[in-house]
């Protein structure tokens, strides 16, 4: 039985009509596509780090994270510890994004055609755009799965409520573009902040510390605890995921679209290190929501479905009033995490799939009109998608492996782009085609049901992954060897 | 110590972390939504004084 109620509904509404107004009242600023993609590069340190924090915490992020907490216990936030380090690091020390930023390009497929010429340039702007949006394509059902458990309504809605949410977003980011992602991800940064923090210290204070570590005690053993001890984790997991997040924090375009939004590379650099804990709070905070489910409900509330277990939870324990601020929270989350990847893709597809059609010489008022209606078109797909994809096995080896359709390949390209003289646009094509090839027959294995079994239990996601990375490695070294140094000078004059 | 006292300490550093950050970051972030849309403001003038 859900607490939630009209006053609830009141606080929701209420978010929701401010955060349109302000993402539509900054519509007035957008003049230049520059303005549209990435907010004139006028972004300053604490908004980088309030729009990033914001984009990167969405209902589903909040969904796999409560997911992993409930099924592996705390060792479940160990991406979240190796993001945050690898957020660190490379903020630190500058490691491929200050070139990066120092280029001044758009996108990271743009710095690839100063290196690789313009096919690969063209060709990593369909892979990102490919990873990208399978990645995202599940966003949307996994939002109204969240939201209609919680507030307790009837599932029939969940099309309704996913509808819903996807054109309020919609509306104002195809009007205001980054200037209102920005705006309304500062607005959804205070509210989702607010949220986290009270529903957190209201399952700490009900649940008790004790009971959740007892929870993980009894049910995973020291696994609980340490990746490396857990039955379905290891090493293949820790490894998988550490590839993961260095390649993240280097080519994920949202995070990267912050960079190249920000004023400077010293700022760019800064967002990076300081928004770096936030990526542990991100996974750890939902990881202590899974494991209060786990200790909460039993196995027959839950059911097969361990995703909405986090969901089932908080309908029961989070009083009339913080029910509302918890909806407002998630709304906030789920909202600025579905405009900035709209628009991140939209930027690559403008940027760089349609790059060989305008070459730059549109006007603006075209390129405007044209990045707009890309990024409804991205809204359409997603609504379809979303309604017709069944998801099968974790939300979070989903994301991992559609998301590694670029992210081996752009991790390896861009890490050879800036530091190694010898790659060349044969080991940059054998990267995208491996990087690309291995993934997508994952997830087609996956679904068929004569290879599901050898897919999930045989192989599974881990090892695909870690493969997908050396594969790609060797494929950028191979090719690149390959590629006599004649042709090579020459394509480089070209 | 306590027994798991590394994700207690983690714990309460997230709890903190977004009860403290978070207000600061909350109030500086606004005075760069400020600046930015009045140099943002100043940007569309200059072009326009220009044409």
């Amino acid at each position: 039985m859900s607490h939630f109620s009209w006053v609830d509904g009141s606080i929701v509404g209420l978010y929701i009509v401010a955060t349109m107004v302000a993402g539509i009242a900054v519509r007035r600023y957008v003049g230049k596509v520059e303005h549209f993609l990435i907010a004139g590069r006028e972004m300053n340190l604490y908004l980088g780090i309030a729009s990033l924090a914001a984009t990167e915490f969405g209902i589903v992020t909040c969904m796999y994270t409560a997911q992993s907490g409930y099924k592996n216990g705390f060792a479940g936030a160990t991406p979240g510890v190796l993001a945050a380090l690898a957020m660190f690091f490379v903020g630190y020390t500058g490691f491929c994004v200050k070139p990066l930023r120092d280029a001044g390009v758009m996108t990271i497929p743009e710095l690839f055609q100063l290196r690789f010429g313009s096919r690969i340039r063209w060709l990593s702007g369909v892979v990102i755009v490919l990873g990208g949006l399978l990645n995202m394509g599940v966003f949307l059902r996994t939002g109204g799965d969240f939201l209609v458990a919680v507030c307790g309504f009837d599932p029939k809605y969940l099309e309704i409520t996913m509808t819903v949410l996807l054109v309020s977003v919609a509306v104002y980011t195809v009007l205001g573009g980054m200037l209102s992602v920005l705006i309304t991800d500062f607005l959804q940064f205070v509210v989702m902040s607010a949220g986290l923090l009270a529903v957190t210290i209201l399952i700490l204070v009900k649940v008790g510390w004790g009971d959740l570590t007892a929870t993980v005690q009894a049910h995973y053993g020291a696994g609980g605890f340490n990746p490396f001890l857990h039955a379905e984790m290891g090493w293949e997991y820790v490894v998988a995921n550490a590839l993961l997040s260095l390649a993240m924090v280097l080519t994920w375009q949202t995070t990267i679209q912050r960079l190249l939004a920000a004023k400077d590379t010293r700022t760019g650099r800064q967002v990076y290190t300081r928004t770096s804990f936030f990526f542990l709070c991100r996974w750890l905070i939902p990881v202590i929501w899974g494991i209060a489910a786990l200790s909460v409900l039993t196995p027959e509330e839950v059911g097969d479905n361990t995703l909405l277990a986090m969901p089932t939870l908080l309908s029961r324990v989070v009083p009339m009033g913080l029910m509302g601020i918890l909806i407002a929270a998630m709304l906030a989350a789920d909202m600025s995490t579905d405009s900035a990847y709209m628009l991140s893709w939209s930027s690559v597809i403008y940027n760089d799939i349609l790059g060989p059609f305008h070459k730059g010489q549109w006007s603006e008022k075209r390129g405007l009109l044209v990045s707009r209606s890309i990024v409804a078109l991205i809204g359409v797909f997603l609504l379809f998608y979303g309604l017709w994809y069944p998801l099968r096995g974790n939300l979070w080896d989903y994301l991992t492996v559609t998301g590694n359709i670029y992210l081996s390949s752009m991790g390896v390209l861009l890490v050879a782009c800036c530091y190694w003289k010898r790659a060349n646009s044969w080991g940059a094509a054998g990267a995208i085609l491996f990087g690309a090839a291995i993934p997508i027959a994952f997830l087609v294995m996956e679904q068929l049901p004569s290879t599901r079994h050898f897919a999930r239990e045989v192989v599974g996601p881990h090892l695909s992954n870690i493969a997908t990375y050396v594969c790609v490695s060797i494929a950028m070294v191979v090719g690149s060897l390959l590629k006599p140094q004649a042709a090579n000078a020459e394509s480089k004059g070209s | 110590m306590p027994e798991h006292w590394i994700w207690m300490a983690l714990t309460a550093a997230c709890v903190i972390w977004y009860s403290s950050v978070t207000i600061y970051v909350a109030i500086r972030g606004a005075m760069d939504i400020k600046s930015m849309l009045q140099r943002l403001a100043k940007g569309s003038e200059d072009v326009r004084q220009d044409s």
